[in-house]
């Protein structure tokens, strides 16, 4: 019955975003797009450094991977948007697959700052190879208005996200993941080759932002390092996931929706206490919840991790 | 030692310049229970460690049913049939009771179900099962943490303490189900500080001290052995 309750709800809600753009203004569907994005982005991490405890403090190269492989495909070689966004992602899955090896194989903190220096790297990469990126100039793809299909693009990504981490939390596959973040010692005495898991959940988290980066680049129509892989970005996805509760399902989808929406109300009325809101946002959820709103009302009513 | 369900050959493993294990050999039969005990500092730690993988051994072999272990990785290790506990409880606290025997499981969901759920009740746990295993008693996760380590089906157990922090009724249970498990035809090692415990269980005993195996016998003949009070009390 619980159940059923929540499929229609779901299915509800997916059925008013769907028909959204009929009604809205331009800024609306804007703002819904970068919502969407932000559940993509705080999804994902959420799947490496919810499931498995390994905190990447770089989440962002993935997103700029994306951005640049998927804003190349368009403008050097003319390939459709939606395939481009497909090669974003696929691209960000080999960056992880091969960073991963030597990164996965760090704990604790020296994770954390192996992710923060890949980031910087892959920045100073792309401003550094003018003739292929444009460089510092940044990149410009065609002229398209194309953002009512990319609003639905990007929402499917964020849909796929949260249903992808339903089906991790609900699987076996999910409780070993979790076990590296509870005890990694403990699991590897149990026989579970924490390695390949960490690479896999690795894997599945940069596909997100790989897409998502894609996505950005179409509907912004121009790229840059700067915009693509700011330090802030990953800041964002780490505090919206760790708001909602990070390790379930529906909290990043939460922290996106409502640390978005208040970001765009006070930015919109007052620019300047804008960051210093933010960080007093960060202070208090890390000192007063740690687990977030869903983590703490997991604990408290006793409730699936699947919320 | 042909047959031994564990053989350790001319083991060596020092820290820096600490020498925590200098040359242990020993070789465990199949289906019986051995005791591993000496002063603290003695190596016995360092040599579980490095039958289950977690240190790297400088030199030596290990074999276990013949075959060497000494080399592969933890998780390999495991997968061929060695589990051991931890000195220092190790349970995944964020998930629940019947959770941390479900982890290693693979296939048929119901039939990994039914078994954890069969191991949980031979520890009486079962109603706890949706509890976190975080918020259960020390005792309680003490047993977690071995019926976890059954899950696997392993041949050889290893057991850090068993009896450290345990009141009487949990230990009485705890070594009957050890009892059990030999009677099943697993092979157990375990370390141990309670001489009550190594004395009434062990069939034999293998005294460690500054890294080194300086005895090796029945529970009787061990005690009364003098370089073993030597070890223990000093001269």
């Amino acid at each position: 019955m619980k159940r059923a309750g929540a499929l229609a709800l779901i299915a509800l809600a997916l059925a008013a975003l769907a028909i959204y753009p009929a009604f809205a203004t331009g800024y609306g569907v804007r703002a819904v797009l970068q919502i969407f994005m932000w559940i993509a982005l705080a999804g994902s991490w959420n799947v490496i450094s919810g499931l498995t405890g390994y905190v990447s403090f770089g989440h962002v190269a993935f997103f700029g991977m994306g951005a640049y492989t998927g804003g190349l495909l368009i403008a050097k070689t003319g390939w459709p948007w939606p395939l481009a966004a497909l090669g974003g992602a696929a691209a960000a899955g080999l960056l992880a697959l091969a960073i991963g090896g030597p990164c996965l194989r760090l704990r604790g903190p020296y994770f954390a700052i192996a992710m923060l220096g890949l980031n910087e790297v892959l920045r100073a990469l792309v401003s550094y190879f003018e003739g292929l990126t444009g460089g510092g100039n940044g990149l410009s793809l065609p002229t398209l208005d194309a953002t009512v299909p990319i609003y639905y693009a990007m929402g499917l990504t964020a849909a796929a996200v949260t249903a992808g981490t339903y089906l991790i939390l609900s699987s076996r596959f999910g409780l070993r993941l979790m076990t590296i973040r509870e005890d990694e010692v403990a699991a590897e005495a149990m026989g579970i080759d924490t390695f390949s898991h960490k690479l896999v959940a690795f894997l599945l988290s940069a596909l997100g932002p790989g897409l998502a980066g894609a996505l950005t680049a179409r509907d912004q129509g121009y790229i840059e390092p700067l915009s693509v892989f700011p330090l802030a970005t990953t800041i964002t996805m780490i505090v919206m996931a760790l708001f909602g509760g990070k390790g379930t399902v529906w909290g990043p989808v939460l922290g996106a929706a409502v640390l978005f929406i208040a970001q765009e109300m006070v930015w919109a009325r007052y620019p300047y206490v804008h960051p210093l809101l933010f960080g007093a946002i960060i202070v208090a959820v890390v000192l007063a919840m740690p687990r977030g709103v869903l983590g703490l009302l997991q604990l408290k009513f006793r409730l699936p991790r699947t919320i | 030692m042909a047959g031994a369900a564990l053989e350790i050959v001319d083991l060596r493993k020092s820290f820096g310049g600490v020498t925590a294990v200098n040359g242990v050999s020993l070789a465990l039969e199949p289906g019986r229970i051995y005791g591993l005990i000496g002063p603290n500092g003695s190596g016995k730690t360092t040599l579980f460690n490095c039958i289950t993988g977690v240190e790297r051994r400088d030199s030596g072999r290990i074999l276990l049913d013949g075959a060497r272990i000494d080399g592969l990785k933890p998780y390999q290790i495991a997968q061929r049939g060695v589990g051991r506990t931890f000195q220092v409880i190790r349970v995944f606290p964020e998930l629940t009771a019947l959770e941390n025997l479900l982890v290693v499981t693979r296939g048929d969901h119901r039939a990994a179900q039914a078994r954890a759920l069969e191991l949980l009740r031979f520890v009486k746990l079962e109603g706890l099962r949706d509890e976190y295993a975080g918020n259960l008693s020390y005792g309680q996760q003490k047993l977690v943490e071995f019926v976890r380590m059954l899950m696997r089906e392993p041949s050889l157990v290893l057991l850090d303490e068993p009896a450290a922090g345990v009141n009487r009724t949990l230990l009485n249970d705890l070594l009957d189900a050890v009892r059990q498990l030999r009677d099943t035809g697993k092979t157990v090692l375990l370390v141990e500080h309670d001489m009550k415990v190594v004395m009434g269980l062990c069939e034999t005993v293998f005294v460690l001290d500054h890294g080194e195996k300086i005895a090796e016998g029945p529970p009787g003949v061990i005690q009364a052995d003098e370089r073993v009070i030597e070890a223990y009390f000093g001269r």
